[in-house]
């Protein structure tokens, strides 16, 4: 079946899998081919890479996020980090990490799936609480943002839609995303950053210090 | 208005000044007090050229040198709330050493009644210096001017009596003043630090209430609905039991997102969540996000949830949306929430249910650009924008409502406006 895109879930919780699985099944865009409790369960799993994984940003095995996402890329699949909360830090460290995008657990179903859209199409899922947690972000390896690459963030993590957020700053729709992708590559061009201690021991192990 | 907790004086509803601190007050005081005893000196010395050196022109020089170096002094005073050790120095040796030798070249002041003006001000050189100066420095500093003068009274022959009097008073004139501004200091430092210590007990009170407030908050919501299904026999699977669990999902994430951002449990904060339980409790999903929200004063934090309150009421009632997004942040001491939802919106020439187009305070010259065209208010969207700009205006703050059709509204609050 063309056009259909494939995707797996990777989340500790099975109450909440057994939900994306029953969500899933009414949508004909959308195959979910796989649910697994961590990273390595997934990629020892039968069959081709799933399109787009829905990565826990909190997953309760010891693994480093960075680490799940990186080996995730490398299997070919593009990764939209999901979580309860909106833990600001962790997200922003998982777009730089390489997400392309981050929803919290509450959303509907149709900002689900247009998300796993956009991703699968080699675009970044934009939503209000990512561009607060870039707009806000206090790290210390946090990318310059030009004025407006910071008013239309600011705008939108407001909650405004993205054509009122173009109106008010006198663009396009079209430029006010362009503005916003370019905040996403920004951070994910400012390399390697090192977000936490936990990161910082990881980065030192994957370079071979140890 | 003044606030003791906060520091902030509102006059007029509109300007606010950081208020000074205990050691501001004090080094202010210093520095009247030893203005005051220049000044004075000043006097003297204008008193004596009017009346018996008027004729020559060196004496007229030299009470111009004192008055701008004097001047330099204030001028720097004033610009950094305290005496500049800088321009103290430059006084010291200039008025205070070099005046006396050049009253008697050029002034023909050969006599201690006539060169006794230009000695006087170093008394109040010295005065200044002990309160500008560390202390190694303010030796050096009396001890040059005692030098200086014995010299410039042994110059003129002076009577012993006299010149033992004058050099008294100058090494008197900086152990009195170092004395009181001593004193003076320590007293300011003390009054704020008891302020600070009020400070941080206000802030625990209003921990330790917030944390009674979301107690009594988890008890009367997530607790008794888990309760309740845990004991079975209600059908989790209602939209009206989805409905209260998405909304009670909803505040226990605003709950540990306020706890990883480590901030300090803020008034604003407080009243905020307030107004965005009492929405929820009537049906609207609230996005709330905080971001360092600048400390306010509470009438203040009231007055902004009120305002709060209000627009998302007027998200429940008219934007046809049942979610709403609302933001608390903070631009250069400057709190801003803003109230914004994806709903119909009204405005321009195709009015919404409300009919009312985008608009915003009265002489309120958006940060944002603004749409272009007409803006044309009516029925609704005046009546949010003329309640929420009455409250504002009312503390200080101001509003702004912006709006188009089909892209939701967006109202922002500021304080100060």
């Amino acid at each position: 079946m063309a056009g259909v895109i494939t995707v797996a879930v990777v989340d500790d919780d099975r109450m909440l899998r057994d939900g994306i699985r029953s969500w899933f099944e009414g949508v004909e865009e959308v195959d979910l081919v796989a649910c697994a409790a961590t990273v390595d369960e997934l990629l020892a799993g039968p069959g081709k890479p799933p399109d787009v994984v829905l990565l826990d940003l909190m997953l309760r095995d010891d693994r480093p996020p960075a680490d799940n996402i990186r080996r995730l890329r490398a299997a070919g699949s593009r990764v939209l980090m999901i979580s309860v909360v909106a833990d600001r830090d962790r997200i922003v460290a998982a777009i730089t990490d390489g997400a392309d995008g981050f929803l919290t657990k509450d959303q509907e179903l149709s900002v689900l799936v247009e998300a796993v859209g956009e991703i699968a199409a080699g675009r970044t899922a934009h939503s209000p609480e990512l561009a607060f947690a870039l707009a806000y972000d206090r790290g210390s390896m946090r990318p310059r943002l030009s004025p407006q690459e910071r008013e239309v963030l600011v705008g939108y993590a407001s909650g405004l839609t993205l054509k009122a957020t173009a109106r008010r700053a006198g663009i396009t729709v079209n430029t006010a995303k362009y503005y916003l992708d370019r905040v996403k590559a920004k951070y994910q061009e400012a390399g390697r950053p090192t977000y936490t201690k936990i990161d910082l021991a990881a980065r030192v192990r994957e370079d071979g210090w140890r | 208005m003044h606030h003791p907790f906060w520091g902030v004086v509102i006059k007029g509803g509109r300007r606010i000044d950081r208020a000074e601190t205990g050691l501001h007050r004090a080094r202010k005081t210093m520095v009247i007090a030893t203005a005051l005893y220049r000044g004075s000196h000043l006097v003297a010395g204008g008193a004596v050229v009017t009346q018996h050196q008027h004729d020559r022109l060196f004496p007229w020089l030299a009470l111009g040198a004192a008055v701008a170096a004097t001047a330099l002094i204030w001028f720097m005073a004033a610009r950094h709330r305290r005496l500049v050790s800088w321009a103290v120095g430059l006084d010291v040796l200039t008025i205070g050493c070099l005046l006396p030798f050049g009253a008697y070249a050029w002034g023909g002041a050969h006599a201690q009644e006539s060169i006794a003006w230009v000695m006087l001000l170093g008394g109040s050189s010295s005065a200044m210096a002990a309160v500008a100066f560390r202390a190694r420095l303010l030796a050096v500093a009396v001890v040059l001017l005692v030098v200086t003068h014995l010299a410039g009274y042994l110059l003129v022959e002076a009577d012993a009596s006299v010149t033992g009097a004058h050099l008294n008073a100058l090494v008197f004139s900086a152990v009195v003043s170092w004395v009181l501004t001593w004193y003076l200091c320590r007293q300011g430092k003390q009054v704020d630090s008891a302020n600070r210590r009020a400070l941080a007990a206000e802030a625990q009170r209003a921990r330790f209430a917030e944390r009674v407030a979301h107690h009594n908050a988890l008890h009367d919501t997530v607790l008794a609905t888990l309760t309740a299904i845990a004991r079975g026999g209600v059908d989790a699977n209602t939209s009206m039991m989805r409905e209260r669990c998405a909304r009670e999902a909803a505040y226990l994430r605003r709950l540990v997102e306020q706890a990883d951002d480590r901030e300090q449990a803020s008034e604003v904060r407080a009243a905020l969540e307030e107004s965005v339980r009492a929405a929820e409790a009537l049906g609207l999903r609230v996005t709330a996000r905080y971001h360092e929200p600048p400390a306010v004063p509470g009438e203040i934090a009231l007055a902004m949830a009120r305002a709060a309150t209000e627009a998302l009421n007027n998200v429940r009632c008219h934007a046809g949306t049942g979610h709403a997004f609302l933001t608390a942040g903070g631009d250069s001491g400057r709190l801003i929430v803003t109230v914004v939802d994806r709903g119909r919106g009204f405005g321009g020439g195709a009015a919404g249910p409300d009919g009312a187009g985008a608009s915003e305070g009265a002489e309120a010259p958006g940060g944002a650009a603004r749409p272009p065209g007409p803006a044309r208010p009516g029925a609704g969207g005046i009546g949010l924008d003329r309640s929420v700009h009455a409250r504002m205006r009312g503390v200080g703050g101001r509003a702004f409502v912006d709006s188009a059709p089909g892209e939701g509204v967006r109202v922002e609050l500021r304080w100060p406006g």
